[in-house]
């Protein structure tokens, strides 16, 4: 135990004698860079948008059309943020049909003008939605002009609707929903 | 009591990270771009953008130009429809701005710098030329989900984001002048519109702050709107003011349009044009 103690203490003063050395062979311009160094950063306006979730239909069977409406936990989300009361220009591309993966069959699919809703509170809550917050059961091929980004994001709800025929073939069935954001003041 | 005061903060912790961890994973792509409007000229012919993904998985991004700019109706709704091809506009940069990369992986947590390359044919006129960049975007993560029951039909919809930035490019002489055509106010039940009519008589873009307070016969503010504005050309900017209950008739409107105060833009990037101010008083209906 004494003999560690000591052997330690031992240690502990080469290493500083190490230190010393180094400080006193180290050229002094080094610590003048240090002193003078400067940080500098650039701040940028940023715009981010985000597939919040997905409008999921789940299974769907033959012969049973489903529908999901915009105020429904599995309407779709997308959410923006940036410069808060920036306008904007929120444009959808919507498919008309699915398409079976494996190819060979595709399934209808449809979006009404009640379709969707943008939440200017930014609350990516399709239930809690309300004509207050924004605009309500819009029209998603024709987004309202006026939207803008709230201070905490805007998020846009989306509903649809499928029909799968009675001979639909089974399997997974994909298609792509594209919203294009644009700044309306810059 | 020390023991309880513990189990009550690690389950606090616990309950926080469960929440963060399942809004994280609901999130299924997320793209942020900078900035939100990029200048090149004749003297700083490259640039570069930022694009990062925040989210915990990674984004395919897609990089191209368009060709867009704020445009009105008679109504004075402003919207940007994006041209890809057959832009005649003399003012389009369209084909001679271009992006590297222009398709990228970008990991999850991590950004990709894009530089800009501007090459303008020779002896173009003194003035403002726009392009816009767009970044499209979707998780890079793709799976269909298989059908949970057999003889059962699934669907996947991919979410798919562009964000589409305005690129300037400035050569030559350059002015800023904007004019106020028109100013029109209506009062219907609760609602007042305030329709301007403005015109961009320089050769570059007029950026700016559009301000209007409505104000009541006493002089005091009702409302207020404060919005960035952009003129390209001709446009109609409306916009639309609900009365709070109770509030007093609206009077008039106090309309202000500067080139200052703009804080997404560099100082050294505005043009700094000139400034209007009016006063309309609201008809009611």
């Amino acid at each position: 135990m004494y003999i560690g103690k000591q052997s330690h203490i031992q240690r502990r003063a080469i290493i500083l004698l190490v230190v010393l050395l180094l400080l006193a062979v180290a050229p002094p311009t080094e610590a003048q860079e240090v002193a003078i160094g400067t940080a500098t950063a650039t701040v940028l306006s940023a715009v981010t948008v985000t597939a919040t979730a997905a409008l999921a239909f789940g299974n769907v069977y033959q012969g049973v059309t489903a529908s999901i409406a915009n105020n429904n936990a599995s309407a779709a989300i997308f959410t923006i943020s940036g410069q808060a009361n920036a306008g904007v220009t929120l444009y959808f591309q919507l498919p008309e049909y699915l398409t079976l993966t494996t190819g060979g069959d595709r399934m209808n699919i449809s979006f009404s003008a009640t379709d969707a809703s943008i939440d200017t509170t930014g609350a990516n809550n399709p239930a809690t939605m309300a004509g207050t917050k924004g605009w309500q059961d819009t029209d998603p091929r024709g987004l309202p002009s006026t939207a803008t980004i709230g201070s905490a994001g805007t998020s846009v709800y989306l509903g649809g609707k499928v029909y799968p025929s009675a001979f639909q073939q089974a399997g997974s069935y994909s298609a792509d929903i594209i919203l294009t954001v644009s700044y309306n003041g810059t | 009591m020390n023991t309880r005061n513990h189990v009550r903060r690690y389950r606090n912790v616990i309950l926080l990270i469960a929440i963060v961890m399942s809004i994280s994973s609901h999130i299924m792509a997320s793209i942020l771009v900078a900035p939100t409007v990029v200048f090149l000229s004749d003297k700083a012919r490259t640039q570069r953008m930022t694009i990062q993904n925040p989210t915990d998985g990674p984004v395919e991004v897609s990089i191209y130009f368009s060709f867009g700019i704020p445009e009105s109706d008679s109504l004075g709704n402003i919207s940007v429809e994006l041209k890809d091809d057959n832009v005649t506009d003399p003012r389009s940069a369209l084909g001679w701005i271009k992006a590297f990369p222009r398709k990228v992986v970008v990991p999850a947590q991590q950004s990709q710098i894009i530089r800009l390359v501007a090459r303008p044919p020779e002896n173009l006129p003194d003035g403002e030329y726009w392009a816009r960049i767009v970044f499209s975007s979707q998780s890079a993560q793709t799976e269909l989900p298989p059908p949970t029951e057999d003889g059962a039909i699934t669907t996947k919809l991919n979410m798919i984001m562009r964000t589409a930035i305005q690129v300037k490019y400035r050569t030559g002489d350059l002015v800023a002048n904007l004019e106020l055509n028109q100013t029109g106010v209506t009062h219907e039940g609760n609602k007042v519109h305030v329709l301007l009519d403005m015109t961009n008589r320089g050769n570059v873009s007029y950026m700016g702050v559009l301000t209007c307070r409505l104000l009541d016969s006493d002089g005091e503010e009702i409302l207020k709107n404060r919005s960035n504005i952009a003129i390209y050309r001709d446009l109609k900017r409306r916009i639309d003011f609900t009365l709070p209950e109770g509030s007093k008739l609206p009077y008039k409107v106090d309309v202000e349009i500067s080139p200052d105060g703009r804080t997404d833009v560099p100082v050294t990037d505005m043009i700094k044009g000139n400034k209007i101010k009016t006063v309309a008083i609201v008809e009611t209906q």
